[in-house]
């Protein structure tokens, strides 16, 4: 896409069938859904079907299989040329105006396939799959999700339809549509344990704080139509439509996409935007990793990298280069806020959520960076006057390999994001079990308490009310026991409950324990006496599984999963040769190579360089605390390995994150983002991109780069993970076996730590620390804004609304209902009076007819 | 390809193969329940002849179901038929007879016009047919004695009439001639009044069917009496005849007030108001089926009489730009789409609602032929004017097609309710999302299809309407590409009118919904409904039409566009 505008668009089979992969899932959302009503709670759906797991796992199955065709086809067979296919909803040729009666109007849904596309869709759609089979093994094992899955895979298989509706779109408008539907079941899925203030309120976040983004983007949309006068692809990325508006209008466009690039930040959880992630770990951990790693919160970065084509016209030359240091410079500022409250964090899958926001805003930073030298430089065949670009082969070159970067470290941080969620899940998931078997195993009844009793319990508690009072309060007719009766009618007055009587009955069941019907004190004081001592001594303790103060020398325990977090955890660090580091160094390089010509990007460059050393230490010391040293208490030393289910997807990403050199070296950074490059194509095939990459990461020819590749390794693989290595963690007990890859890892652990351990807690409690355990009081801010200045305004509006608006529709409505009551009773059922009705229509007409012609 | 032919010459079979397809079910819905082994005694010997007519019945054919499978089979057949000659494309042919003195008189028109409108109404004839089969109270197929006997041939009178309201649409759409069409108009009228009050047990289906007989009688008096001043004034009821009559001397007060008879005549089959009383009763009094066809196809018959009536014959281009009857059909369209709305807002009784709102449809349907009236017919706007007018029944005769999808749909969905004395009042819809969430959940599209909610066939349809009217009205708007509001055709305030009244719409459509998914179920109706396959599967298909209609509308619009142009190409 980056090249000429002028590229072939071709038709093939395979993007025929593309709308599938979006439709797919689609139609799977009201197939579990309904299942799982009706067949809830059955044997053969929970245990065969896993609650609608395994419906879900064939459509995603079926829609992987759809889009590795089209990934197959676009990289073999159409050598990387755009590809089309649109399905219209109708099309008519009776509205065209006057004379020219051919053209024609066409509403309708189109796909749009291109190397961004087609990366994006191949991360959504594997990734949705792995994340499938990774719930089928978290959420189905679970006991507080009884019969309530099949919620969770309706609403999480809508996602992934908008997740990859959204990539395939073939305009704006309907990037949007899938953008909102996005955001839609990001709030159902954060919201999945509604039951709980804290789950119910992160949703609320969620959904509140990017709509305010997505306000900026319909604005910037609005825009954007009003310039082009569409929003499709086809139109707006046209070479002659963006002179035409860069010629008039060059301002109003940057207006359009810096607006846009607010929606971005708001999907993306960047700064000031950024509050919604962390929270939104409320959501069950396979929604953790889909949404907040590894999909929904690329689509911001995949809105900014569709605006490209206007960065790199020839006629928006200079014009955005704004834009683009403020894309990078939000980018930079996130890096490393983000990555300064990962330090203190002490929850696995807070530190993750941080760690998302820090890379995404690297990635920002490199689309910054790639955006402004697009801007800035002559880096097309021909420059405006229509003269050959002396410059055009290096300039192409620096253009191209800036922009593949960020594309490359997005592929990269979506593989080893969704992985290291799903690995933190696997540790939750087992140090919860491990607990529940420990303390639980004797006293289940917890779950199956009647709702009601609960309450019930509850109410006495707070009214401090004995269970003897209670019961004398009821006992009307003073018998010494309590029938049905009575007892429903006490509910009823502490407004507890109003059940019908089947239910009653049940109610009463569960209490009676000598099975007469009736009920009496001491039964009652049994069974409500415990729940209160429950609500007491609290019972639903305050264990936290996901605290990596419970964990601990879980490498031995979890060897997979303990793996899976090493490369996941080396690959956003950007340690060398793994994952991350082809793209994370491409990113460095890229802002300081824009920072030497124009110092404001000094600010973003040292940013993302500070953050590297940044990344290192949070990550070392996430999983140092997590796997390594001795077991943090009793829970974590009896900690179990995990199911197959969550074992298929660590197993697969452990290797997509290991083979980052293979991409690297197949060319994907000039691949992603130039249509006139191929796989594997330039460099001399495999071994040769293979030679390319390391001399161009490891011997750089220009002394600058050389220096700064080495100086941003020392600090992000040595330093970051140095400073961890002497602070937590240490060798594992003894008798403890491990595989031989970490032998390595928990020795250097155990001689840094022996040798420079120092103490830190002046600096853990410092101000700073305790700021930014408090998120740097960005929250507190808000909430205090949103108290004085919206909560007051929305009062007002709310009177206004009231009186003014509900007032005004009420009157109409009562009206309407006036004159249809007095028009109905003119149908007074005789035939007679229908037929005088019918006589004064025949003369009206006769006089309206007659009377206007004479 | 155009080929004349005389009645009954070379092809007339072929030609006419779905109307000839409802003859010979005719006829043999009237033998076949009555074949059995009659014997014939030759005199004077002990020899009996089998003539296989009267005496003891077989098995077969005593079968209640029997005429219902007959006539849904036939009408089936002759959907397919009709559909089947638009393949290839369509061969117009017009059936004239030539007399000595070389006057031609044409009598019948096969184009893709007359078939579009063939193809609705055998289509809700269809569905209907198909959902009556197991919904007339039928006794045991083994009973056959007297009274299942008698019950057969009940069963057998209801399918004939539903056959004969059949061939009277048909010669409707057919007609090249004011007096057929009347006579057509007519046959399918007597049939349903007889429908409608078919439920003779109830009185509220003999009463309803009484009135909607003496309302239709008097208006269809109405509407002959004007048909006679026409042809004092003419001297023929040739369509082609007329329209230069028109040309010559259309202003003279015959012709005029000859238009406002024929125009009650008509605005009684569409319902619109206020002709419109009798409907909401004859609605209500029918079975679900009966209402269905009642709001679908022989208002679509109305409809087309009227485009043959005010377009055709009372050609707008003969009369100077406006059209003689462009005030009156406006304020008849304004006058019904409000108050089948209004009325609507209030009704209980859902087929009482759904008959308003089947008549504030027919005062969309006028307002869009009211915007045909008023095109500009100048030189200079010809070929604008032209696309409009095709635009414009487009774009009705596409509304008379998924009007019988949703609207039939949801009658349908309370003649199940019917088969447990429900439908009759909103309450028995009550917690129909527990007890049949599927039924529910369709009726509730059914009912975001009449509201218009994209993107179900209902929007479609509505946009198109509105799309072309306000296309009509812009002709001669514009000043240098930007629109001077003051110039706007006072039509546009129907379109405008029309999308106010669309959202009052929204109210009582929406409320069936609240009905079904938020309240409890009525005392007595809290298990699921009574099987009725037949009519589940008459309900799927309006479904699927339903919402394919509004997603692959492209196919359904070119159709209705060759109709469109067929229509208009006379001009």
């Amino acid at each position: 896409m980056a090249g000429s505008g002028s590229s072939e668009i071709v038709h093939s089979t395979a993007a025929q069938y593309a709308p599938w992969i979006l439709l797919l899932p689609m139609l799977a959302f009201p197939i579990i859904l309904y299942l799982g009503k009706a067949l809830n709670g059955n044997k053969m759906w929970k245990d065969t079907l896993k609650e609608g797991g395994l419906i879900a796992l064939g459509f995603m199955g079926a829609s992987l299989v759809l889009s590795l065709w089209l990934v197959v086809d676009f990289i073999g067979a159409y050598g990387g040329t755009e590809m089309l296919s649109d399905w219209t909803w109708f099309t008519s040729s009776m509205w065209a105006d006057g004379d020219n009666a051919v053209s024609t109007v066409s509403f309708g849904f189109g796909i749009h396939i291109d190397h961004i596309t087609v990366m994006l869709l191949f991360i959504a759609s594997f990734l949705c799959l792995l994340i499938n089979t990774f719930a089928i093994g978290y959420m189905n094992t679970d006991p507080i999700n009884d019969n309530r899955n099949h919620r969770f895979y309706a609403e999480f298989v809508l996602f992934c339809s908008g997740m990859l509706g959204m990539v395939l779109a073939d305009s704006f408008l309907w990037l949007f549509i899938f953008w909102e539907l996005m955001g839609l079941c990001s709030y159902l899925l954060i919201g999945f344990y509604y039951e709980r203030p804290s789950a119910a309120y992160a949703a609320k976040k969620a959904f509140l704080t990017t709509r305010v983004g997505d306000v900026f983007l319909m604005v910037g949309l609005a825009i954007l139509w009003d310039l082009f006068g569409s929003l499709d692809y086809a139109v707006v990325f046209d070479s002659h439509n963006i002179e035409a508006v860069a010629n008039n209008s060059a301002g109003t466009l940057a207006w359009a996409l810096g607006l846009m690039f607010i929606g971005a930040v708001g999907k993306s959880a960047q700064f000031p935007l950024h509050v919604w992630l962390p929270d939104a770990m409320e959501g069950p951990t396979p929604v953790s990793a889909l949404i907040h790693a590894a999909t929904m919160v690329n689509a911001g970065l995949y809105l900014v990298a569709r605006m490209f084509p206007f960065f790199g016209h020839e006629a928006m030359h200079g014009e955005l280069a704004d834009l683009a240091f403020i894309i990078a410079a939000i980018g930079g500022t996130t890096a490393v806020m983000a990555a300064a409250i990962a330090f203190v964090q002490h929850d696995l899958k807070k530190v993750l959520a941080y760690s998302t926001m820090s890379q995404l805003a690297y990635i920002f930073t490199g689309l910054g960076a790639a955006l402004y030298l697009a801007n800035t430089l002559h880096w097309h065949k021909y420059l405006p006057d229509g003269t050959t670009n002396p410059e055009y082969y290096v300039n192409h070159g620096i253009v191209i390999v800036a922009f593949g970067a960020a594309l490359f470290h997005l592929f990269n941080h979506a593989m080893a994001k969704g992985m290291l969620f799903m690995a933190s899940g696997a540790v939750i998931h087992e140090v919860h079990h491990a607990h529940h078997h420990l303390h639980h195993h004797d006293d289940d009844h917890g779950h199956s308490d009647p709702e009601e009793l609960v309450m019930l319990a509850k109410y006495l508690n707070d009214n401090d009310q004995t269970v003897y009072e209670f019961f004398k309060s009821i006992d009307l007719d003073g018998s010494g026991d309590i029938d049905m009766f009575e007892f429903q009618k006490a509910l009823t007055a502490s407004q507890i409950a109003n059940l019908p009587p089947w239910e009653m009955t049940a109610l009463v069941k569960a209490v009676d324990l000598n099975g007469d019907g009736r009920l009496n004190l001491p039964e009652l004081d049994l069974a409500l006496g415990r729940i209160i001592s429950d609500l007491d001594h609290g019972h639903h303790d305050e264990f936290d599984a996901q605290s990596m103060e419970n964990m601990g020398g879980l490498a031995s325990k979890m060897p997979i999963t303990a793996t899976a977090m090493l490369v996941g955890s080396l690959s956003i660090m950007g340690f060398p040769l793994i994952g991350g580091f082809w793209s994370k160094e491409g990113i460095i390089a890229n802002t300081w190579r824009v920072a030497l010509e124009d110092p404001r990007f000094f600010y973003p460059a040292l940013c993302v360089l500070l953050g590297a050393g940044m990344t290192g230490f949070y990550m070392s010391r996430m999983w140092l605390k997590t796997f390594a040293g001795s077991p943090k208490g009793e829970v974590a030393a009896h900690v179990h390995p995990t199911n197959t289910w969550i074992k298929i997807p660590l197993f697969t990403l452990t290797f997509f994150s290991l083979g980052g050199v293979i991409l690297a070296s197949m060319g994907f950074t000039h691949w992603a983002p130039d249509i006139e490059y191929g796989l594997m194509s330039d460099h001399g095939g495999f071994i040769g991109g293979f030679l390319y990459e390391m001399e161009h990461v490891f011997a750089n020819s220009k002394p600058f780069f050389f220096i700064l590749t080495y100086i941003a390794i020392f600090i992000g693989a040595i330093v970051g993970p140095g400073i961890a290595l002497s602070l937590y963690g240490g060798a594992l007990d003894e008798g403890e076996t491990v595989k031989p890859w970490f032998t390595p890892v928990l020795a250097l652990n155990a001689a840094v730590k022996g040798r420079y351990h120092w103490d830190n807690s002046a600096l853990a409690g410092s101000g700073f620390a305790t700021a930014l355990s408090n998120r740097l009081y960005f929250d507190h801010y808000y909430d205090m804004a949103m108290l004085k200045i919206v909560a007051a305004f929305s009062n007002k509006a709310a009177e206004a609304d009231a009186s003014v608006i509900d007032g005004t529709v009420k009157t109409i409505e009562r009206t309407s209902q006036d004159i249809s009551t007095k028009l109905r009773a003119l149908t007074t059922g005789s035939a007679r009076d229908y037929i005088l009705m019918a006589a004064v229509g025949t003369l009206a007409l006769v006089g309206l007819i007659w009377g206007v012609v004479a | 390809m155009q080929q004349t032919m005389e009645p009954f010459g070379e092809g007339f079979i072929t030609t006419f193969a779905p109307e000839f397809v409802l003859v010979i079910g005719l006829f043999t819905l009237m033998i076949a329940p009555n074949l059995g082994d009659g014997k014939f005694r030759l005199p004077l010997s002990q020899i009996r002849v089998p003539y296989l007519f009267g005496g003891r019945r077989g098995k077969l054919d005593s079968d209640p179901r029997l005429p219902g499978l007959f006539a849904s089979f036939f009408f089936i057949t002759a959907f397919g038929m009709a559909l089947l000659s638009f393949v290839d494309g369509m061969n117009t042919t017009t059936v004239q007879v030539v007399d000595a003195d070389n006057n031609v008189t044409n009598l019948l028109k096969v184009d893709e016009f007359s078939r579009t409108f063939e193809l609705i109404f055998y289509g809700a004839l269809a569905l209907a047919s198909v959902a009556s089969i197991n919904r007339l109270p039928a006794t045991s197929r083994n009973d056959r004695t007297n009274a299942g006997l008698y019950n057969n041939r009940r069963q057998v009178d209801f399918y004939i009439l539903l056959i004969t309201c059949g061939l009277g649409m048909s010669i409707v759409a057919l007609a090249q001639d004011l007096f057929l069409l009347f006579i057509g108009l007519e046959l399918a009228s007597f049939s349903t009044y007889v429908l409608v009050s078919f439920m003779k047990e109830t009185k509220e289906g003999t009463e309803a069917g009484m009135k909607y007989f003496i309302v239709g009688s008097v208006a269809s008096g109405v509407g002959l009496y004007g048909l006679s001043l026409l042809y004092t004034w003419a001297g023929s009821l040739q369509f082609e005849a007329l329209t230069n009559a028109f040309i010559t001397s259309g202003m003279e007060p015959l012709p005029l007030v000859a238009l406002s008879m024929l125009l009650v005549g008509f605005g009684f089959k569409v319902s619109a108001a206020p002709f419109h009383f009798a409907a909401p009763d004859a609605y209500a009094g029918a079975t679900g089926p009966v209402a269905g066809v009642l709001a679908t196809a022989s208002k679509a018959m109305g409809v087309l009489g009227l485009l043959r009536i005010l377009i055709i014959v009372a050609a707008p281009e003969a009369t100077d730009g406006a059209a003689v009857w462009l005030v009156a059909l406006g304020v008849l369209a304004a006058v019904t789409m409000t108050w089948g709305n209004l009325a609507a807002l209030g009704s209980t009784n859902p087929k009482r609602m759904l008959a308003y709102s089947s008549v504030a449809h027919a005062g969309y349907m006028l307002a869009a032929i009211t915007a045909i009236g008023a095109l500009n017919w100048e030189p200079a706007h010809m070929t604008e004017s032209n696309n409009a007018a095709l635009a414009i029944v487009t774009a009705l005769v596409f509304h008379l097609v998924v009007l019988v999808c949703f609207k039939l749909g949801a009658f349908l969905v309370l003649s199940l309710l019917e088969s447990e004395q429900g439908g009759h009042t909103l309450a028995s819809l009550g917690g129909l999302a527990k007890r049949e969430p599927m039924l529910a959940v369709t009726m509730f599209i059914f009912m975001l299809s009449l509201a218009g909610v994209p993107p179900l066939s209902g929007f479609m349809s509505k946009f198109l309407v509105i799309m072309g009217i306000v296309k009509a009205a812009l002709i001669g708007s514009t000043v240098d590409g930007t629109i001077v509001f003051s110039e706007l055709h006072w039509v546009w305030w129907l379109a405008f009118l029309m999308v106010i009244n669309s959202a009052i719409s929204v109210f009582y459509y929406l409320r069936v919904g609240l009905v079904m998914f938020f309240h409890e179920p009525e005392e007595g109706r809290r298990t699921s409904l009574p099987p009725g396959r037949s009519v589940r599967v008459a309900i799927v298909v309006c479904l699927v039409a339903t919402v394919f209609f509004g997603v692959g509308a492209n196919g359904l619009i070119a159709l209705c566009e060759s109709a469109a142009n067929a229509l208009l190409n006379v001009w």
